[in-house]
């Protein structure tokens, strides 16, 4: 499904990105973990084509998306949920997602309003995620659980085929770390899945496989349990330098 | 075109854009410090222009003026931050739209000032004594108060620059420039910072005014010109910095001079051209700040 | 169609009538003349405002010259009736949707690779470019002295000159105007510049095509203050670079915002108050500054406008 080699991304001297290798397959789980300044963000980032990259090359299904704009690769069936939640603050959560909905079909008719059955699939939607009953709130009204839970809404709105999500449970007590997680595992298993996590509970528990990112580089890749006994891994947490 | 003359378009070109770095200076000076676009910039120039002329009438003298006239644009600054933007602070559009207004109230008044001497009728300051006559350059004469013009604009620029990096204003200014939030969080009190800057930008306006004021003489619709040309410099130059004033003034003094000896039909399209393909490829200009995200 | 928009498109309908009969309903009073003048014009810059707020209060994209646009439309309506050596309504106005259309798009294309600040100072400078150039074709324009002369439309050879006729042509495109944003202001599209505007970033990594969109606003705004500008020309039989000078834009900006940014009635009720000030107001009082000091007054008291205050206050009462 997504086929990465070589991917850079230089900002002046430093190298972000440092040639990136990942593939994965169809309905994958994959978690990107790594320490800070990793290049986990310019990763999705470029991957979104937010940042372009410098070198490298990377397909969705088959297509390269290098050439492509952010909204060409979103319309490729690329979905992100942001670590810092990208909402439409003064509308309500419903007319959030019905955003995202109307473009569901491919291109839309411009002058006709939002369809009943629109809004009907935005609430689905909404208590999809567990935000039943919150559909006419404000999104900035929301709490900052309910926001996160709101961000997920939109970036599944448009049934994707690929799912970036960004530290999904940054920020989040415990309740609501489990009440994403549950979710995020509950979603259909045709959707394939990048996590960029920080937390390895909920790594372990959603992962098939895990990619470690180190200085812009996969250093090691293999399942949660091969990657939890990993040496190399230890060390990069710990800050030893690694041969890579 | 003769030697001579393109000698003199290049003087010309030169105190054009003398006086050009003197008025975008200050609106540079308070969009990097504020992030405000001060749309009223060309108002401000425009009043010192009269204050110049009536303090020239009482007194006699330009150089009174030159003094006078900035320091009446400095203290309206002072009072004119914290009254209207210091309550929007954050709101950066409507910050520029109140100074938008504040154009409008200065204009009309000035308009309306008959029993002044200001008034809608065309005026004009006649050149300082001592300046007021031409020297033989390069086989013709050229205007002595043209020549002025280029030194007080490159002395201005030195003194600025000691100013920008040696005092501890400037450094107050470089810093705010960079991150007035962080400034702030350091015990800076930057809304008297913010104030003192949006004075200076003003009174630089004024400053400006008058020095043009015997070269452009002074009618209505002077704002408009003045803004447009402030814009324009700071724009290709670099929003937020002197040397961003300096490089855009150093490009459309020069530009326009020659552009409307050359090609007057396409002068004013030719600034505008630049402009555009600044703002579209580089929009931090020549040697601004990077300022995209706001 | 819902219930509660059939209702609501009843009392617009039903206003319209009363406004279009006016000068029938009003004859008995004095100033019934000079006031259906006031409102035809009060009509006709609801139209150029209620253009730029599609721009400015529902896609977010601060535009200071929009003027361009609609002096554009005056000047094309001007020109096309002059120099095809016909008053006909279909040609004058045609030509001035024609050419502030492609003002706009081209002006827009530049523009809309520009965001916030940046995008304002770029309208700015553009729109100047077109002043000056209104300003020294002067074979076209008639430069600084304007063009004058210009005659009212005809439709099909009965003549509009008359100033009630005149009233019942900008008040049967009013309507048409309105009728037509408030199409675009509820549909998907409409919903989509105000995602544009509330957060661009998020719109792209939905799939949205955001600099279409912005272009696609920009060039309907600039369009329709075309036709308004056209309309002015047949009001005032004149036109000159002022219609396509910054005070211009400005004085749309200040029936935007005074009105009510993002609302559909803001603009005409911000024409009205503006309109108002510069007409109806004895003219020894200092226009400008009163507009200046209502402007400043509503940035930063009333930034909603008088429609949102309004609708506030409503919301409020309900609670």
């Amino acid at each position: 499904m997504i086929e990465i080699h070589g991917l850079a991304r230089d900002f002046g001297g430093i190298r972000a990105l440092a040639g990136v290798d990942l593939v994965v397959a169809e309905g994958e789980r994959r978690a990107i973990i790594g320490p800070n300044g990793a290049g986990k963000s310019t990763f999705f980032n470029v991957i979104t084509g937010e940042l372009r990259a410098t070198s490298g090359t990377m397909c969705l299904a088959g297509t390269d998306l290098a050439p492509l704009t952010v909204w060409q690769r979103a319309r490729l069936g690329l979905a992100r949920m942001y670590q810092r939640n990208e909402l439409f603050d003064p509308l309500s959560a419903r007319d959030n997602v019905v955003l995202a909905l109307t473009l569901r079909g491919g291109a839309y008719r411009p002058l006709r309003s939002p369809t009943r059955a629109e809004q009907a699939g935005a609430d689905a939607i909404l208590d999809q995620v567990g935000l039943a009953g919150r559909e006419a709130t404000p999104a900035q009204a929301l709490s900052h659980g309910e926001r996160r839970q709101l961000e997920l809404a939109l970036a599944l709105a448009r049934r994707p085929r690929v799912l970036l999500l960004d530290e999904p449970t940054a920020g989040m007590s415990p309740a609501e770390t489990e009440r994403i997680t549950r979710l995020i595992a509950s979603l259909d298993r045709s959707l394939t899945l990048l996590i960029v996590e920080h937390d390895m509970d909920v790594v372990f528990r959603l992962a098939d496989r895990v990619t470690v990112l180190h200085e812009g580089r996969a250093i090691v890749e293999g399942t949660p349990d091969e990657i939890r006994g990993d040496t190399q891994v230890h060390d990069v947490y710990l800050g030893k330098a690694v041969e890579a | 075109m003769t030697l001579e003359q393109a000698l003199q378009q290049a003087l010309n070109g030169l105190s054009f854009g003398a006086l050009l770095f003197v008025l975008a200076a200050g609106l540079s000076l308070i969009f990097g410090m504020m992030d405000v676009v001060n749309l009223a910039h060309g108002a401000f120039y425009m009043l010192g222009a009269y204050v110049a002329l009536s303090v020239t009438r009482i007194t006699g003298s330009f150089w009174i003026a030159l003094l006078v006239a900035p320091l009446v644009l400095g203290l309206l600054g002072l009072v004119i931050e914290p009254l209207l933007l210091r309550r929007l602070r954050g709101r950066h559009l409507d910050q520029v739209l109140v100074t938008i207004g504040l154009s409008l109230v200065i204009v009309d008044f000035i308009r309306l000032r008959d029993d002044w001497g200001w008034g809608a009728t065309v005026r004009s300051l006649p050149f300082p004594a001592g300046l007021d006559h031409s020297i033989p350059i390069a086989g013709s004469d050229y205007p002595v108060y043209r020549l002025f013009v280029i030194g007080f604009g490159i002395a201005l620029a030195v003194v600025l620059a000691l100013v920008h990096r040696r005092s501890r204003i400037g450094a107050l200014v470089r810093a705010g420039v960079g991150d007035a939030q962080m400034l702030s969080a350091l015990g800076v009190d930057t809304d008297r910072l913010f104030t003192v800057t949006f004075a200076i930008g003003a009174a630089l306006a004024g400053l400006a005014g008058v020095i043009a004021a015997p070269v452009f003489g002074l009618q209505p619709g002077m704002d408009t010109d003045a803004l447009i040309y402030s814009l324009i410099v700071v724009v290709i130059g670099g929003l937020g910095s002197l040397g961003g004033a300096v490089a855009g003034s150093a490009v459309v003094g020069p530009g326009d001079t020659f552009g409307k000896v050359l090609v007057p039909q396409f002068a004013l399209a030719l600034i505008f051209a630049i402009m555009a393909l600044v703002l579209l490829f580089r929009p931090t200009g020549l040697l601004g700040r990077i300022r995209i995200g706001r | 169609m819902r219930r509660a928009t059939l209702v609501r498109l009843g009392v617009v309908l039903a206003f319209w009538l009363l406004l279009v009969t006016f000068p029938q309903w009003s004859a008995e009073w004095a100033s019934s003349r000079y006031a259906a003048g006031i409102i035809r014009q009060i009509l006709i810059f609801a139209i150029f405002a209620s253009s730029l707020n599609l721009l400015v209060g529902y896609g977010g994209l601060p535009s200071l010259g929009h003027a361009a646009f609609f002096g554009g439309g005056a000047y094309a309506a001007a020109i096309a009736a002059q120099r095809l050596g016909t008053d006909e309504l279909v040609v004058s106005m045609g030509a001035a949707i024609l050419g502030s259309a492609l003002l706009a798009l081209v002006i827009g294309f530049l523009a809309v690779r520009a965001v916030g600040i940046f995008f304002l100072m770029l309208t700015l400078a553009l729109a100047q470019m077109v002043f000056a150039i209104a300003f020294q074709a002067t074979d076209l324009t008639g430069g600084s002295n304007g063009f004058s002369g210009v005659h009212r439309p005809t439709v099909f050879g009965a003549d509009l000159g008359a100033a009630s006729d005149l009233y019942v042509l900008v008040s049967v495109v009013f309507l048409l105007v309105v009728l037509l944003l408030w199409r675009v202001t509820t549909s998907s599209y409409g919903q989509a510049l105000v995602g544009v505007r509330e957060n661009e970033r998020r719109m792209r990594a939905l799939g949205y095509d955001t600099r279409t969109l912005k272009l696609s606003a920009f060039t309907l705004a600039g369009t329709l203050a075309g036709v308004a500008g056209a309309l002015a020309a047949y009001e005032f039989r004149f036109v000159s670079p002022n219609d396509v000078a910054l005070g211009t834009s400005v004085t749309g900006f200040v029936m935007v915002l005074v009105g009510g940014a993002g609302t559909l009635v803001g603009p005409f009720v911000g024409a009205a108050v503006v309109l108002v000030i510069e007409r109806v107001l004895p003219s020894q009082l200092p226009i400008q500054t009163l507009l200046g000091i209502v402007f400043i007054l509503f940035v930063v008291f009333a930034r909603q406008g008088i429609v949102g205050a309004a609708r506030a206050l409503a919301g409020r009462v309900r609670a």
